[in-house]
């Protein structure tokens, strides 16, 4: 918490419920791989510094609950996120194939900027998968995403999406593409840097101007 | 000789002492009995070889020295033969075998003496006749010539003899005479011969028989003799032989002694050094002591006085290994090496010192186990850096390693030292003397007691400052939440150590590990508390679909704390026996590692399946199992609600409105309480941490759905939410407020967000319930003088959070109703008409239809969430406070008023109420009183109404001036209570 930090991320765990996404946060983020993992109620919250080409950002990860009835709990968070992670499983169809919905969440909730990174997870059960790589990767070009293979249990790959996803976030804002100075971006500077977004203001009290008194 | 008289005489003389005292001179004996013995027995052998002649008494032989005189003595020996009967096998008649017990000796001499008897003559007889005459010319003849010839020469005689006149006859005569003479003779001796003859012969036969017999005897003798000789030879040469070998063994002895003595003085190093090697302390000392004393004796030897001041180095080395040996003790104590160490320095005399060196060295061991401990953490070590640099340079990730492997060897120790303690009170107690003599010794035995139990504190807290040097370098906030409970589970481990190691409740640590802990704490919660505002700034204020069951004791989180929610539990009883039923268990199974040779209490640790129960040894959660009894675990663990959501508010009796930022607050709780298992000690300091969690949500709920609260608020807000308010807004001095979100959408046709606020109050309401659930368990962990903080908190704050949903649903409430067009239709009502009217006023109609548009638009939200009636009515609660502050506005704008137009305000305001509880199902509709006596007041008397204006503050001085001004026709009254109203201003 002390630490200062360049640039602030705001990220995106989503997927179908059961794909990983809180396993590969908890990966991310340090804590131990649990086999019997409760389904997210809403969304989790956990964030960590990592170092991008030299510049230490922080990586502040929304995980969602992926269950349909929690969509309305959930969008709230997909606002001005710079990126997302897209999970599917590997060992389950169903997962690759609401994908398509996810990413139509993701594009209109999100910024349409959004820099999103599909991730086939649980790549260590290859006996029993279902979505083989190279579909997937044609899944990920059709749709200009980023593609990598992981295991939140075994931890391959998983550090490696965080950072890729950051890595392209960041090299967009160095080629301007990406604005961390507009509302919504999902990026802020950090206390480490000169340039600081000023502080939200806070819409003051006006005075009523109702004459009624209560 | 007698054998016994032989060596009793030739002792004597043959081995004078002179000669012992010569062997003395060379080799000392210590004592006398290395000496010989019998006195008799002091031969010089060298006297015996002495150049000495020696004559045989016997065979006149001549020695050159007495040894061999000694020797040949022995030939002589002879040994009475009085028992030892000789047989001579001789053919012998009767009367001479009566003879054969004759000594040989005296055979012999009879038979010489026989021999040298002398002559006899034979007087055997011839005829009678010739006998006279022949007898009487014997006896004529001179005597003298029976003289023997060797003495008598007859011619000469007879010549001598002849006449002197010389005449033929008388010579022939006389040789007639001689002839005839010599004729007599001569038959007589030729008579005589053979008269004797048989005689002779007889007798010479005998003489040869004697003969024969003397030489057998002689032979046999001889052999008689051979036989003694080698007799004696074998006899008494020998045993004098070995008497002598003996002696000469028994001088070689002692010489070989003295070599020995020699060579053990000299291989004392050697053999010191073995017997240390074989741990043999004592004996080691023993010999170096002896062999010190032995040289000391025999200082006279040349070799030895120079072997004395060696023995002295070979002291101190050995003192040194012993000192090594002892320090060893510090970390492995073995009881039995330490028995034999001390035996050792007690026969050093060096008990004390011993003991001061062996503090010492704990001392010591302490400072290396710590050092040695963390070393193997921190890259290029020197050997001079120093303990708290060397912790500052532990890698972050690696100190909970460090500090367990820190614990364990300081644990070593203390075990080794507590050993130690045990060990002294087993076995002074069984060797207590009384003894006099012994008072020194108790002194120093009592000493030494009295050290061993200042030692246990002291080398406590020689290892606690060890810790705390180690803790205080690392900076503790940062860890990561596992690592920092394993810690505290280390360090509560040690305190536990300490408990059993020396009574100690090793406050200094406690101290340390609560101040840690808090701050700790602290930084934990300030994270918390940023990603709460996180939580709140990015909250959508959506109704989280979880069932209508739902409670706190769903999340994983508070798993564990399952069974102190049972209601029948008398928790506070049950906690306390069960804990103090733990520390005893504690102790005891603490001091099994201190008895135990290879296992120490912190290697849990390192076991990575560990949980933070085992850790703390708290008891597992064995109510889980009973519980899941009545529901089955799937269900339980999807608490989330599946059901569609219920439509009619109506049906709902209860519904659980929850945010995520609600179940994040609950499972950050969860963990708090997490905490407070592992740190009793601060359990309100986490508590109130907590109480922050909620404080905030409240802050922010307020915060966010009041900001846009158009109307006054001094009736919305009860005194105990304005005083909460209050408390609570300095929450801002520490941590920012969250900003206030933009992307909630507030229209019209929302209510303004209505469902957001209701989402946002009754989230927040249904917080303060889960943290009433939980306010009996926060009781039952905190001190006794700490509830009522508890207390407090629950009365000013949980109870107090319902008052919210005033001020929130009235900014809802007051937008919906649009109070600036009601007003406006208001005043265009007139309110002099002289009769009651029968229709109510069109604004009612008006308002009328914004209630019901309301009412839908309420309809659309509970589709969205679960709406119970509290909601609902507190909801409508609000529209009907509204309804009465405007329609109170709104009189109070008449100038004018008859009793008519009064009138007509109760039938405008019944008929509104009419339809308002119809439209919200509110029965009675609340507030009513306020529109009510406001528009009654006017028919009170004068004195009544001074009394109404003064009292009843909650009407505006604007709304009673218009009262006054309506109800008073006299203008002076009029003056009198405006004045009235004035003053109360004042006087407020
Ligand atoms: N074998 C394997 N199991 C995984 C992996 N990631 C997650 N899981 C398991 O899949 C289940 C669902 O994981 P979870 O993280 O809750 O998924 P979420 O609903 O997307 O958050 C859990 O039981 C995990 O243990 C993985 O990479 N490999
Ligand atoms: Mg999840």
């Amino acid at each position: 918490m002390s630490e200062s930090y360049e640039y602030l991320f705001k990220f995106l765990v989503i997927g179908s419920a059961g794909t990983g996404k809180s396993s590969l946060l908890n990966n991310f983020i340090g804590n131990k791989f649990k086999e019997d993992r409760c389904h997210t109620i809403g969304v989790e919250f956990g964030s960590k510094i990592v170092n991008i080409g030299g510049k230490s950002t922080k990586l502040q990860i929304w995980d969602t609950a992926g269950q349909e009835r929690f969509r309305s709990v959930t969008r709230s968070y997909y606002r001005g996120a710079a990126g997302a992670l897209l999970v599917y499983d590997v060992t389950s169809r169903d997962s690759f194939n609401a994908l398509a919905n996810w990413l139509r969440d993701a594009r209109t909730l999100a910024s349409p900027n959004i820099v999103i990174l599909l991730v086939g997870n649980k790549k260590d059960l290859e006996e029993s998968r279902e979505v083989t790589f190279t579909e997937a990767s044609q899944f990920a070009q059709d749709n200009e995403l980023m593609f990598l293979e992981t295991s939140a249990k075994t931890g391959e790959n998983v550090e490696e999406a965080f950072l890729k996803c950051s890595k392209t976030i960041l090299a967009k804002i160095e080629t301007g593409e990406l604005d961390p100075e507009r509302i919504g971006s999902g990026i802020q500077y950090g206390t480490g840097t000169s340039k600081r977004l000023g502080a939200p203001k806070r819409p003051t009290r006006t005075p009523s101007d109702c004459a009624c008194r209560v | 000789m007698d054998f016994a008289e032989f060596i009793k005489q030739e002792r004597l003389e043959e081995f004078p002492p002179a000669w012992i005292a010569d062997v003395k001179g060379e080799f000392v004996f210590e004592n006398e009995n290395y000496q010989i013995k019998t006195e008799d027995l002091s031969i010089d052998y060298k006297d015996l070889i002495k150049e000495a002649k020696r004559l045989c008494i016997v065979c006149n032989k001549v020695f050159s020295n007495s040894y061999s005189y000694l020797v040949h003595n022995i030939d002589h020996l002879t040994i009475p033969l009085d028992k030892l009967n000789i047989e001579v096998p001789l053919q012998q008649n009767d009367s001479q075998k009566q003879q054969l017990h004759y000594s040989c000796v005296n055979m012999l001499t009879e038979e010489m003496d026989n021999r040298h008897g002398p002559p006899g003559v034979n007087s055997r007889s011839l005829t009678a006749a010739q006998s006279a005459a022949e007898l009487e010319v014997l006896k004529e003849i001179e005597n003298v010539y029976f003289t023997p010839p060797s003495e008598f020469n007859a011619a000469r005689y007879a010549l001598e003899h002849v006449p002197s006149y010389t005449n033929c006859d008388e010579i022939e005569q006389m040789f007639t005479k001689l002839k005839r003479q010599q004729q007599v003779v001569s038959g007589k001796a030729l008579h005589l011969i053979s008269q004797q003859r048989d005689n002779c012969d007889r007798e010479f036969g005998e003489i040869q028989n004697i003969r024969q017999q003397l030489s057998e005897t002689l032979s046999t003798c001889k052999k008689a003799r051979e036989k003694l000789r080698s007799a004696s030879n074998h006899l008494t040469i020998s045993t004098f032989v070995i008497l002598a070998n003996v002696r000469k063994r028994q001088i070689i002895k002692s010489v070989l002694k003295s070599l020995d003595l020699l060579r053990s003085l000299r291989s004392v190093e050697k053999d010191v050094a073995e017997l240390i090697t074989k741990k043999q302390y004592f004996e080691a000392i023993e010999l170096i002591m002896q062999s010190k004393k032995a040289a000391s004796n025999n200082k006279e030897y040349k070799c030895i006085a120079d072997l004395a001041s060696r023995l002295q180095d070979t002291l101190d080395m050995t003192e040194e290994k012993l000192d090594s040996v002892l320090s060893s003790m510090c970390y492995n104590f073995d009881p039995i090496v330490f028995a034999k160490l001390k035996s050792a320095y007690d026969l050093l005399g060096k008990t004390q010192a011993a003991m001061e060196q062996l503090h010492m060295h704990y001392s010591s061991a302490v400072n290396e186990s710590a050092f040695e401990a963390v070393k193997p953490f921190v890259d290029n070590v020197s050997m001079e850096t120093k303990f708290q640099e060397l912790c500052r340079s532990v890698p972050t990730t690696k100190a909970p390693l460090c500090l367990l492997n820190l614990c364990e060897k300081l644990f070593l120790v203390m075990r080794s030292y507590y050993l130690l303690v045990n060990w002294y009170s087993k076995h002074e107690e069984s060797s207590m003397v009384t003894n006099v003599f012994d008072i020194e010794k108790n002194v120093s035995r009592e000493y030494i007691k009295q050290k061993l139990k200042g030692g246990l504190i002291r080398i406590w807290n020689d290892v606690q400052g060890k810790v705390s040097t180690f803790l205080k370098s690392l900076g503790l906030e940062e860890y990561p939440f596992e690592k920092f409970i394993q810690m505290l589970g280390i360090l509560r481990k040690l305190t536990q150590v300490a408990e059993v190691f020396c009574g100690d409740t090793s406050d200094l640590l406690r101290d340390f590990i609560k101040t840690q802990s808090v701050s700790y704490i602290k930084n934990y919660h300030k994270g918390r508390m940023e990603e709460l505002k996180l939580f709140l700034e990015n909250e959508g204020w959506e109704q989280c679909p979880v069932k209508s069951t739902f409670t706190l004791l769903n999340l994983q989180e508070f798993k564990q704390f399952k069974r102190y929610f049972k209601p029948k539990n008398d928790i506070g009883t049950s906690s306390q026996s069960s804990s103090s039923v733990h520390s005893l268990d504690n102790s005891v199974y603490i001091s099994k590692y201190f008895n135990e040779t290879t296992r120490t209490p912190f290697e849990m640790f390192r076991n990575e399946n560990v949980t933070n129960d085992d850790i703390f040894g708290l008891e597992p959660e064995s109510e889980v199992s009973e519980e899941s009894d009545d529901e089955p675990e799937e269900l339980k663990r999807d608490f989330v609600d599946d059901a569609d959501v219920q439509n009619s508010p109506s049906k709902v009796a209860h519904s659980v409105i929850v945010t995520n930022t609600t179940l994040s607050v609950l499972r950050n709780c969860g963990q708090y309480l997490q905490i407070t298992r592992y740190l009793p000690q601060i359990a309100l300091e986490v508590i109130m941490l907590m109480n922050q969690l909620f404080d905030y949500y409240f802050f922010t709920v307020h915060l966010f759905f009041t900001s846009d609260l158009d109307v006054a608020s001094s009736t919305l807000y009860t005194s105990k939410l304005n005083l909460l308010l209050k408390r609570i807004s300095n929450i801002e001095d520490s941590f920012s407020s969250p900003s206030i979100p933009e992307h909630l959408e507030k229209t019209e046709a929302n209510l303004h967000g209505l469902s957001e606020r209701i989402v946002g109050v009754e989230s927040i309401v249904f917080l303060a319930k889960q943290f009433e659930i939980l306010q009996p368990y926060l009781e039952s962990i905190v001190a006794q003088h700490q509830r009522m903080i508890l207390e407090h908190f629950r009365d000013n704050t949980l109870a107090v959070v319902g008052d919210l949903r005033m001020p929130v649903y009235m900014a809802s409430a007051s937008k919906a109703l649009d109070a600036r067009s009601a007003l406006i239709a208001m005043s265009q009502v007139r309110w002099d008409v002289k009769t009651v009217a029968e229709e109510h006023s069109a604004y009612v109609d008006m308002i009328v239809r914004k209630i019901q548009v309301f009412a839908l638009r309420l309809e659309n939200i509970s589709q969205k969430i679960t709406l119970n009636v509290d909601i609902v009515n507190a909801v409508w609660g609000m529209v009907a406070k509204f309804i009465v502050h405007l329609l109170v506005e709104g009189f109070s704008n008449a100038s004018k008023c008859s009793n008519g137009g009064r009138g007509l305000m109760q039938l405008d305001y019944r008929q509104l109420f009419v339809k308002l509880e119809k439209i919200s199902g509110l029965k009675p509709i609340p507030y009513q009183d306020y529109v009510d006596r406001y528009v009654k007041a006017y028919y009170l008397p004068r004195n009544e109404l001074e009394e109404f204006v003064r009292d009843r503050v909650e009407y505006s001085n604007k709304h009673l001036i218009a009262l006054i001004t309506c109800a008073c026709e006299n203008k002076r009254d009029r003056q009198a209570l405006s004045s009235a109203v004035e003053g109360r201003e004042a006087a407020m």
